[in-house]
C-alpha cells in the first residue's frame, strides 16, 4: 500500500483553483482501482473503459461546478459512482452482462511487459484473471469488505459503520477474506506476483 | 497460539492503520514470533497479488478523461 505525499484532498483544492496537473495525478492514481471495480462488475474491456469515462465526465462536472463535498474520501466517492454507473448500464439494457472472455490486453498493457515472453506475458494475465474470479467466490461479507477496502480504500472504521458491525468484525472479515483467497490460490496453484516476491 | 487482536492488528498493519508506535511493536513482535512473522508474509503476499492483478485502462481513454477536463469551460459555455 502506497502513502502519497501530497493527499488526494490536497490535489482536489488545487484542481478547484484550476491546476490540471492536479487532476491528471488523480486520475493516474487511482485509474487502475477504478477501473478493476468495474471490470469486475462489467467483464468487458471495451465497456469498462467507456464506463470509467463516464465515471470521470461526472467527476469534472461535479468537482468544476463546485459541487463536490469535501467530507468525503476521493476515491470512495469516485469508487461509488463508477459501480453504479456499471450496475445501471445492465438495469438500463435489462439484460445480464454478455460473458467475455478475458483475452486482448491492450498495447498499452502489454508495454509494461516489453522485456517478457509472450507466453509469460500469457501466463501472468491467466493468473491475474483467475485471481479476480477467485475473489468473486469469495462469501459476500468478506468480499464486500475487501471492495470496500482494497479497491475504495475506506478505512475500516469507515467499513465498520457503513455495514454496521464492529471494526473487529470488519478486521475479522478482510483477515478471513485474504486467507480464504491464499487458501483458494495454493489449490489452484496459483503463483504469486513475483515482481515483488522472487523465488 | 496467536491472539485474535493481535491477528487484526496485522491487516491494519498491512493497510497502513497503525501508528509509529504500533509499527514497532508489530514489527518486534514478528521478529520474536515465528508464527506471527509466516503469518504477516503471507498477508502481504496476498495483498500484492491483489494488487498486481488490478487492471490497466488504455492510455487514450485516459487521454480523452484530461482532455475533457481541459475544455470543460468550454462546453460548459455551450
Amino acid at each position: 500500500m502506497r502513502k502519497y505525499e501530497v493527499s488526494d484532498s490536497q490535489l482536489i483544492s488545487l484542481y478547484k483553483n484550476g491546476n490540471e496537473d492536479a487532476f491528471a495525478e488523480l486520475v493516474s492514481r487511482h485509474k487502475n482501482k477504478i477501473f478493476t471495480t468495474i471490470f469486475m462488475i462489467v467483464k468487458d474491456h471495451d465497456l469498462a473503459q467507456d464506463l470509467l469515462q463516464e465515471t470521470y465526465v461526472k467527476v469534472v462536472n461535479t468537482v468544476k461546478s463546485g459541487r463536490y463535498n469535501e467530507e468525503g474520501k476521493f476515491l470512495p466517492w469516485v469508487s461509488r459512482i463508477a459501480h453504479n454507473l456499471a450496475i445501471d448500464h445492465f438495469r438500463k439494457a435489462k439484460r445480464y452482462p454478455t460473458i467475455v472472455m478475458e483475452d486482448g490486453s491492450n498495447v498499452f498493457n502489454s508495454l509494461e511487459f516489453s522485456e517478457e515472453s509472450i507466453e509469460d506475458r500469457q501466463i501472468k494475465e491467466d493468473t491475474h484473471a483467475l485471481l479476480r474470479e477467485l475473489i468473486k467466490e469469495l462469501p459476500d461479507s468478506q468480499r464486500e469488505v475487501l471492495m470496500m477496502r482494497h479497491y475504495m480504500q475506506m478505512s475500516f472504521q469507515e467499513i465498520a459503520e457503513v455495514t454496521d458491525v464492529s471494526i473487529n468484525t470488519a478486521l475479522g472479515r478482510m483477515r478471513y477474506a485474504l486467507i480464504n483467497l491464499r487458501k483458494k490460490m495454493d489449490k489452484m496453484n496459483v503463483a504469486y506476483d513475483k515482481n515483488i516476491y522472487p523465488e | 497460539m496467536i491472539r485474535t487482536s493481535t491477528q487484526n492488528d496485522l491487516i491494519r498493519y498491512i493497510y497502513q492503520e497503525t501508528d509509529t508506535e504500533e509499527n514497532i511493536e508489530i514489527q518486534t513482535a514478528a521478529i520474536l514470533n515465528g508464527a506471527l512473522a509466516h503469518e504477516l508474509h503471507e498477508l502481504e503476499q496476498t495483498v500484492s497479488s491483489i494488487t498486481a492483478a488490478e487492471r490497466v485502462p488504455s492510455e487514450s481513454i485516459i487521454d480523452k478523461i484530461l482532455s475533457y477536463s481541459k475544455s470543460y469551460d468550454l462546453h460548459s459555455l455551450k
